[in-house]
């Protein structure tokens, strides 16, 4: 039994040497293989969700994401909606958005970029306000905050 | 028996040493430097040539004295400083700020460091999704491999990890090595659980709010690194919060104590290392036999992972991170570098040599990206 | 919001923290008495339910006084907003002191409950006892159901901290058989002085909230 067990642990502790061998070498598949695991994806609290909608203009496109309410074991009171505006964006931003796709307007929304002030005017009552408005490296982002 | 003669017994000669030394200069060379090191950048191939020399006189010192944590901690606290002036340079160019903005949330694009792990472990299981704002493959400091490295490295060194690859370990590791003698000498043994305490929290914390509340909230390193841009009331008391423990466990308390007491009393990846040292197959072991219960080994482990009885019963516990202090400072040789399943006291040059091959080449190869880059900037800044 | 998020759920992990700790004081107490005599499975089911069932029907009382005391005692919004942020971190304060201090008491409130003639009453009374033990902890919730609007918002801060104490309990009959009895009690001490750290900073916001309005 003495035996089995040194023999074990001698066998174990070169496993670990083969697998150190093959960590850095092998960094690039194995992180890919990681990354293919089915949780291995950004929580929509991080990454604002799926786009819902996109309108494209001429120079700039419009992403309305899906609303987020995610919790642990279900959905939360409140959430956000997240709005993205792509390519060359407009100094002065005036959109109404329907985030529930519902074909009614939900708020208007009201940026000017120079000045850095972002304003909401809200047409329902789950609208509750901006949470986050900010520059991007792709344009311009907001977050609005809502409550179901 | 002559303590100089007992206490040198894992020394080898200078040829010796050489030799086993050979096997790791080639390999970190072919990791490090890709196997070629071109010259038409200079500062750049200089820093690799002085980090890989560096680093293997290092290795070489381990062998050719029997010291292990003497040099060891020399690459470890280098470790920390360099990844953090790493860092901090990196986001100095790129956002002219080391806190990350709204935008950088936004975009996903926050370094991810082990910390998080214990943190996403509830949330992935129920939500299948990860609760950090980083990258999850691809860029720097991705999601995917800083899994790997920490599963790989946590399962093959156990708490090891907080003596051999863990970044941040180095900076309370330094700062317990400022004074020659401790100040608060009593300390209660029950507060070395309190890593699980803060682990229970955090994970709990993190699955009800869907946030890594360490990284929000607590985390001492923000302090060093990146943290949230101050905007509001709640940034200020986050700063506060990160600045307060930074000052207090990383360097007050480790001057004070001569103990690593962040990485003993709060972070949480330490107790989750702790439980993977029950299936590492290295270990700390004791041979009673030989051992003359003169308690050095206790006094000087950093992490009070030894105890009177732990010494009495022959192995250390699992809060080991097999640094080496304990094994360098017995001088009749009974605490030594082991492995699972071979008896204390036998093996002792094998288990050594193999445990030091496997930790100092992670060690190395992990580090030296920002050890190069802190040496290129530092040549930079010189010629 | 990551802060409005945790004080929805502070009462579950209050609960829940202060619960392992009081499951590795009082469950040994229990456990022989639950499962003493002839008890099969239905009895110590019926005996376990019989001891929660105690002691929700205590909590939803003491909810129910603490919100009355409430709306007697704070009828001012800003009192209502201080009072408790101030109780918050003062009972904050002690509950971290208890789980630092050296000279806890790490006995049983309810052992005495084991010691009456009684089996049938036993699992009612320990359910009391074990309610309404004078801890930090009891005086945290307390103030909560005190400082919540309604009535039936009292009742779902009780509840949760139930659900989070009670999770500990569920697996009462294997409590004879831990083994790191001693390293779990610290462990749950521990994590309480950190549930202790919420409500201090419940506490400072309520309490700053409560001057802004004034």
């Amino acid at each position: 039994m003495k035996k089995l067990k040194m023999i074990t642990g001698i066998t174990w502790a070169f496993a670990g040497l083969i697998l150190m061998f093959i960590l850095f070498p092998g960094m690039n598949n194995l992180s890919m293989s990681v990354s293919k695991l089915p949780f291995m994806k950004i929580n929509p609290n991080y990454n604002g969700g799926v786009v819902a909608k996109q309108i494209v203009e001429a120079s700039c496109t419009l992403d309305i994401r899906k609303p987020v309410f995610d919790g642990l074991l279900k959905e939360r009171k409140s959430g956000f909606v997240q709005i993205d505006w792509r390519g060359t964006v407009p100094d002065n931003i005036v959109d109404t958005i329907d985030y529930d796709l519902d074909e009614i307007p939900d708020f208007t929304i009201t940026i000017d970029r120079i000045k850095s002030t972002t304003s909401i005017n809200a047409m329902s009552s789950k609208v509750l306000n901006i949470g986050v408005s900010t520059p991007t490296s792709y344009g311009w982002a907001v977050r609005v905050n809502l409550k179901k | 028996m002559n303590n100089n003669l007992v206490s040198t017994s894992m020394e080898k000669s200078f040829g010796k040493s050489l030799l086993y030394t050979l096997p790791m200069f080639l390999i970190t060379f072919i990791f490090i430097s890709g196997g070629k090191v071109d010259f038409s950048n200079l500062p750049a191939a200089l820093a690799i040539v002085v980090t890989f020399l560096f680093m293997n006189i290092l290795y070489f010192m381990m062998h050719y004295t029997g010291k292990t944590d003497k040099f060891r901690v020399i690459l470890f606290i280098i470790f920390a400083l360099s990844l953090s002036f790493t860092l901090i340079k990196n986001m100095m160019e790129m956002r002219h700020s080391m806190s990350f903005s709204q935008a950088d949330l936004l975009e996903c694009k926050i370094p991810f460091c082990h910390l998080v792990i214990p943190m996403m472990i509830i949330p992935a299981a129920f939500t299948k999704s990860i609760i950090f704002p980083g990258s999850v493959i691809g860029g720097f400091a991705d999601i995917s491999s800083m899994i790997i490295l920490w599963l790989v490295a946590t399962l093959v060194l156990g708490r090891g990890f907080c003596a051999w690859g863990c970044f941040y370990g180095g900076w309370d590791d330094g700062f317990s090595r400022f004074r020659k003698k401790s100040v608060i000498k009593k300390i209660s043994e029950s507060w070395r659980w309190m890593p699980f305490a803060v682990l229970f929290m955090v994970a709990l914390t993190a699955a009800m709010t869907l946030g890594p509340t360490y990284c929000d909230w607590i985390c001492p390193f923000k302090a060093v690194t990146e943290f949230e841009q101050i905007s509001s009331v709640e940034s200020v008391a986050k700063a506060v919060v990160f600045i307060s423990l930074f000052l207090s466990l990383v360097v007050v308390l480790p001057v004070l104590t001569k103990k690593r007491t962040q990485c003993s009393f709060l972070c949480p990846m330490g107790a989750v290392n702790s439980l993977s040292n029950k299936i590492t197959p290295f270990v700390v072991k004791i041979d009673k036999k030989a051992c003359s219960e003169c308690f050095k080994c206790v006094q000087v482990c950093p992490l009070f992972a030894l105890t009177k009885e732990d010494v009495k019963n022959g192995k250390a516990s699992v809060f080991c991170s097999k640094c080496g202090k304990c094994v360098d400072v017995c001088s009749k040789n009974a605490i030594h570098f082991g492995i699972k399943g071979v008896p204390a006291g036998t093996m002792k040059n094998f288990s050594r040599n193999l445990f030091l091959f496997v930790s100092f080449l992670f060690i190395s190869v992990f580090s030296a990206g920002s050890i190069i880059n802190a040496v290129q900037s530092i040549f930079k800044l010189l010629f | 919001m990551f802060l409005d998020i945790l004080f929805m759920v502070d009462s579950f992990i209050l609960g829940l923290s202060t619960g392992s700790a009081c499951l590795l004081t009082c469950g040994m107490v229990m456990f022989p008495y639950l499962l003493a005599g002839s008890a099969d499975v239905w009895r110590i089911t019926a005996d376990l339910s019989i001891f929660f069932l105690t002691r929700l029907t205590v909590y939803f009382l003491l909810a129910t006084a603490s919100w009355y005391f409430g709306q007697v005692l704070f009828m001012n919004p800003v009192v209502k907003s201080i009072v408790p942020g101030i109780l918050y971190i003062v009972f904050a304060v002690m509950l971290i002191w208890y789980s630092i201090s050296r000279k806890r008491q790490l006995q049983c409130p309810s052992g005495f409950v084991t010691t009456i003639d009684n089996r049938r009453l036993i699992p009612i009374l320990l359910g009391v006892v074990n309610s309404i033990g004078f801890c930090p902890a009891l005086f945290i919730i307390l103030t909560k159901g005190a400082s919540e609007s309604t009535l039936v918002q009292s009742y779902k801060a009780f509840l949760a901290f139930f659900i989070g104490s009670s999770l500990w309990f569920l697996p009462l009959p294997l409590a004879g058989k831990i083994r790191k009895k001693k390293v779990l009690q610290t462990i749950g001490i521990l994590a309480t002085g950190l549930a202790g750290i919420i409500f201090i900073i419940k506490g400072i916001t309520s309490l700053i909230g409560g001057l802004i309005n004034e």
